[in-house]
């Protein structure tokens, strides 16, 4: 069965730029929100196996998104992609259950190496 | 349509111009957070065209209406345009004490202004730049005013182009008040380069 994959951006720029860095190979459907209230909205619906979540977005950020999942009892696997490239940003998005962190500007080769070592793609 | 209007940016390249903001911001906010050894809050870039008698009081929308320091800083190269540190909050010696300096230290307060200006202008345009494969230098800073209304920065006389890209990116402290705005300032003249660049860019991704 395909893999429900929800990319997160305020910037249409950014979530094209990630969608074309996802591997070509990968069974996925794709879905896109631009802040994190619409995350919320697609997560509850159920339907988002891996999220890739921008951190700096208005109405609500990707830490709200992260400390709102870890309510509800988080079950989707979040990757947070960020031009916030501080190492306590990092530290902060994994102890609020990150998976990992990949810096932008996103690329196919860094994308597939995350995909990788977490096991998401094999 | 007038000349004005037919140089702006386009949704597109403003969206891309946006998003390259935000990764030369994310460089300039890891460096300086570093060096204060603290955590640095980004900003979302707001980007808008004005035309110049409008550019004072955008600086006070963004800043607030309290007094400030700034140092100005322009670039040079395959775009050009001039960088405005906006530093506002904060107490007389906070930057001091988070460049690590005590108060015995000789620094003036106005090259401790011009050193935390050109990190972030550094930073922030070289990142810019990098991403949009152009080549720059950049001008040795130089302090704009202190303690001064931030209407009164920029005299729209001063500027050769009627009209303006604004670019603004903020940098924010956790536990502390002060605030440093990274103001971009590009002259119509150079839209088009710069269009130019965005679209291949845009092109590459």
């Amino acid at each position: 069965m395909a893999v429900s994959v929800l990319v997160v951006d305020d910037s249409p720029i950014a979530r094209k730029m990630l969608i074309r860095a996802l591997p070509s190979d990968w069974d996925i459907e794709i879905s896109q929100a631009t802040n994190g209230i619409e995350a919320l909205v697609a997560y509850r619906a159920g339907k988002v196996d891996v999220m890739f979540l921008d951190l700096t977005m208005p109405d609500m950020d990707g830490y709200q998104v992260l400390e709102t999942l870890r309510k509800e009892d988080l079950n989707c696997l979040v990757i947070v992609v960020s031009a916030d490239i501080q190492e306590k940003a990092q530290e902060r998005v994994q102890n609020l259950g990150a998976i990992a962190f990949i810096r932008k500007p996103i690329t196919a080769e860094g994308l597939a190496e995350v995909l990788k070592k977490y096991g998401i793609v094999v | 349509m007038t000349a004005e209007t037919r140089t702006d940016l386009t949704e597109d390249q403003r969206d891309a111009l946006q998003e390259i903001a935000n990764i030369g911001m994310g460089q300039a906010g890891s460096l300086i957070g570093k060096i204060w050894g603290e955590f640095v809050n980004l900003s979302i870039p707001r980007i808008a065209h004005l035309d110049r008698q409008s550019i004072p009081a955008a600086l006070t929308r963004l800043v607030g209406d309290h007094s400030v320091n700034a140092v100005r800083q322009a670039f040079h190269g395959s775009i050009r345009g001039e960088v405005v540190v906006v530093f506002s909050g904060g107490r007389d010696d906070e930057l001091r004490e988070l460049m690590g300096y005590e108060e015995a230290d000789s620094v003036e307060e106005q090259e401790l202004l011009l050193d935390v200006a050109n990190i972030l202008v550094g930073a922030c345009l070289g990142g810019i730049a990098e991403t949009l494969k152009a080549e720059i230098g950049f001008s040795a800073p130089s302090v704009m005013g202190l303690d001064i209304s931030p209407a009164l920065l920029i005299r729209p006389d001063e500027l050769n182009s009627g009209r303006a890209l604004f670019l603004e990116v903020r940098f924010t402290l956790e536990k502390k008040s002060l605030a440093s705005h990274l103001v971009v300032l590009m002259p119509e003249d150079e839209f088009f380069v710069l269009g130019q660049a965005l679209d291949t860019f845009l092109a590459s991704i």
